[in-house]
């Protein structure tokens, strides 16, 4: 299915519509106050942003050097690095790992790699149990979905739908529910998944950073399940993108100042856990395997590109929670791993610019997105030169460049122009009825759906031009 | 037991990185990013007085504010009864699980029967110590060992740390010098703690005890001034 036909199809999904209207006033204001709050103790937000871009163009400028420098110092303090070139190389190592260490259960951190990768689909081919174990990802497994946020990954669900989950998974009847019911399910979840962690052989998690000084994977959790996943299993298993380095502990402390407050709005997140190669003699406690699997799936390609910006994203969600483009469909109707302004970018860019014709349109340009992205990532440029690379490569559907071909032909015929734009506002003139406003607009009469349009003064720009001069 | 063989992707992603890169002097860049990490530098700080007092502070209040409770002691050797206290008045089992750092106070005294050892899923109370704690956010720093397994402070429902106010740090960047001052190599986990483990992915309705503790109380250690 197409994007417009997602789209379409989500604008009219009563219930989606109203989760989402639900959370978006709450990701705004929440946000908002976090990043207010920096004031109180005399931090300038731009400056942070400006010193997070820095660090991070810093690693883009030498991420081979800094990728070797990670993988040594990874690999002494005890770790293993493997390499992936893409999703399905992914897939096939984590299987192999698994099957090599007799993994029957595998427990998961939220990881939007892996969901790149499609590692749940590979997993359970191989007879291995994927269980997702944020609570957020859980319900979405269980409802046989992808996330559609990349930190909410159940934003679209009612708590009717979770209900209605809940009862099938955990086998009980269903029950109405209201608000005052989250703490009881989340309690039911959490009972049903410890027993996922205890006796899990294999942890997976992402790494929202990997630290170059000193071979760590950095995970940033509010629930607490990125730290029993990368304690309690024998095996853990980190996979992550070769962009996510920083350099220095230093470095990352800066980006924790902005990843939780333009994620959530926290000053910071629950559990901020370094994990440095594995269990040590007398430990009582955490893998005895770890394994770091580093993946371009596309991003290598990026570097010394038009789109090398984009590798600045540390995924906080800020672009598309202040995206009215996203509050229109969620993330589903994006079709890809990535929603919202960063995923209408990124998904061209990693999956093929022609099979994502209609995301990097999929914007109002009010650039929301640009001015929030902790690292002033430049979203609406981005998407403007994917156009114009669509238009570039001839891949524009042949009647939007025949409509823009007649537009040139007729523009340099000035006389020709006024004409027919002369016509055209006589015609929306016409339009307006009694309500002094557009209500139906004839020849495309869904532009006027959910909004009336102005009544324009009937003259041309040329005439109202001329008028004023004559004034 | 050995991995898959994987140079060849290894080789290969390395050599886009570098076209991507395009940049000559491997070597020479490399001795450069190593010198940059012997010297680190911070970027903006916040600007908040750190005499102990104020740390103190602040530290109480930011851990508060993310819903851990706090309450202040002396002595060390007052712990206890202040564990002790803090389980009564919630009605909590007086079995718990402990770091060995903390497991040498006398627990028998008050009344608690303490197990030194890495937790399990049976224990309902863990009690720990800190490696530091930073008052900007009202964050604990623990680090796992062999005398302070990371189970303690994730498995049981309850969460107690015994905090001395002498081991409370400014920023996260003050945390992390003191763990290349004081423990040079990294432990296989450094966790930052601050407040019970929570999630909104409930119609965003933020509920505590996702995963973690669904409590988490602080005891303070040291002088009032
Ligand atoms: S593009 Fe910017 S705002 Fe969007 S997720 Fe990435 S870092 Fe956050």
């Amino acid at each position: 299915m197409h994007f417009h036909a997602r789209a379409a199809e989500r604008v009219r999904n009563p219930v989606l519509q109203k989760a989402l209207q639900k959370a978006k006033p709450l990701f705004v204001g929440k946000r908002a106050k976090g990043v207010a709050s920096l004031a109180d103790d005399g931090l300038d937000f731009e400056l942070l942003r400006s010193t997070a871009e820095s660090i991070r163009n810093r690693v883009l400028a030498d991420l081979d050097v800094w990728l070797d420098i990670f993988e040594t110092r990874a690999r002494v303090s005890g770790a293993e690095v493997l390499w992936a070139r893409d999703g399905d190389e992914v897939a096939r190592l984590v299987v192999d790992i698994a099957q090599r260490y007799g993994v029957t259960k595998a427990a998961k951190s939220k990881s939007m790699l892996s969901e790149e990768a499609q590692l749940n689909e590979a997993l359970a081919a191989a007879g291995i149990r994927p269980v997702e174990t944020d609570l957020g990802e859980y319900i979405v497994q269980l409802a046989g979905e992808a996330p559609s946020h990349i930190i909410a990954p159940a934003v679209h669900k009612t708590i009717g739908e979770i209900e209605a989950l809940f009862a099938e998974a955990h086998g009980r009847p269903e029950q109405p529910r209201t608000s005052a019911d989250i703490p009881a399910m989340t309690q039911e979840a959490r009972a049903v998944l410890r027993q996922h962690f205890l006796s899990a052989e294999m942890g997976i998690s992402g790494a929202n950073f990997l630290i170059a000084e000193t071979g760590s994977a950095a995970l940033v959790t509010n629930e607490g399940n990125g730290r029993m996943v990368t304690t309690l299993p024998r095996v853990h298993v980190v996979v992550t993108g070769i962009e996510k380095i920083v350099p220095t502990l230093e470095d990352f402390s800066t980006l924790m100042r902005l990843l939780p407050r333009s994620a959530t709005g926290q000053t910071i997140s629950n559990y901020v856990s370094l994990l440095t190669g594995t269990r040590r003699e007398g430990d009582q406690d955490g893998p005895e395997k770890t394994v770091f699997i580093l993946v371009d799936n596309g991003r290598a390609n990026l570097l010394g590109s038009a789109w090398q910006d984009m590798l600045r994203c540390i995924r906080c969600g800020a672009c598309m929670n202040h995206c009215p483009v996203y509050f229109s469909l969620g993330g589903h109707a994006y079709g890809w791993v990535y929603p919202g302004p960063m995923g209408s970018v990124l998904t061209p860019l990693y999956t093929g610019i022609e099979n994502a014709l209609d995301l990097p349109h999929a914007s109002t340009g009010c650039n929301q997105c640009g001015v929030v992205c902790p690292v002033r990532i430049p979203l609406p440029k981005l998407m403007h030169g994917l156009r114009e690379t669509q238009v570039e490569r001839g891949l524009r559907p042949w009647r939007e460049r025949f409509a823009l071909r007649a537009w040139a032909w007729v523009a340099r015929r000035p006389a020709l122009y006024r004409w027919l734009t002369r016509g055209a506002v006589r015609y929306l003139r016409w339009l307006v009825d009694g309500s002094g406003r557009i209500r139906v607009f004839g020849m495309a009469p869904g532009w006027t759906d959910g909004r009336d349009l102005a009544a324009g003064s009937g003259k041309t720009f040329h005439e109202l031009y001329a008028a004023r001069k004559r004034a | 037991m050995s991995l898959p063989d994987n140079t060849a992707a290894r080789d290969e992603i390395l050599d886009r990185v570098r076209r991507g890169v395009a940049r000559q002097d491997f070597e020479v860049r490399r001795a450069a990013a190593e010198a940059a990490l012997t010297a680190p530098t911070r970027g903006p700080q916040p600007h908040m007085a750190t005499d102990t007092a104020a740390l103190r502070a602040r530290f109480a209040d930011k851990a508060a504010a993310l819903a851990s409770s706090v309450e202040s002691v002396v002595r060390l050797a007052e712990a206890p009864a202040a564990v002790a206290r803090y389980l009564e008045s919630h009605g909590l089992s007086k079995q718990a699980v402990a770091t060995a750092e903390v497991g040498a106070l006398d627990w028998t005294l008050a009344g608690i029967s303490v197990a030194v050892r890495a937790a399990v899923d049976a224990d309902t109370v863990g009690i720990s110590g800190c490696f530091c704690a930073v008052a900007e956010t009202g964050t604990l720093l623990l680090c796992s060992g062999a005398e302070t397994p990371a189970t303690v402070s994730l498995l049981p429902e309850t969460h107690i740390a015994l905090v001395p106010v002498a081991r409370l740090v400014a920023t996260m960047e003050d945390a992390f010098a003191l763990v290349r001052a004081e423990l040079g190599d990294m432990p296989r986990a450094l966790n930052f703690i601050s407040g019970p483990s929570r999630t909104g992915d409930i119609e965003q309705t933020i509920v505590l005890g996702a995963h973690g503790p669904c409590r988490v109380h602080l005891i303070l250690i040291g002088e009032t001034s």
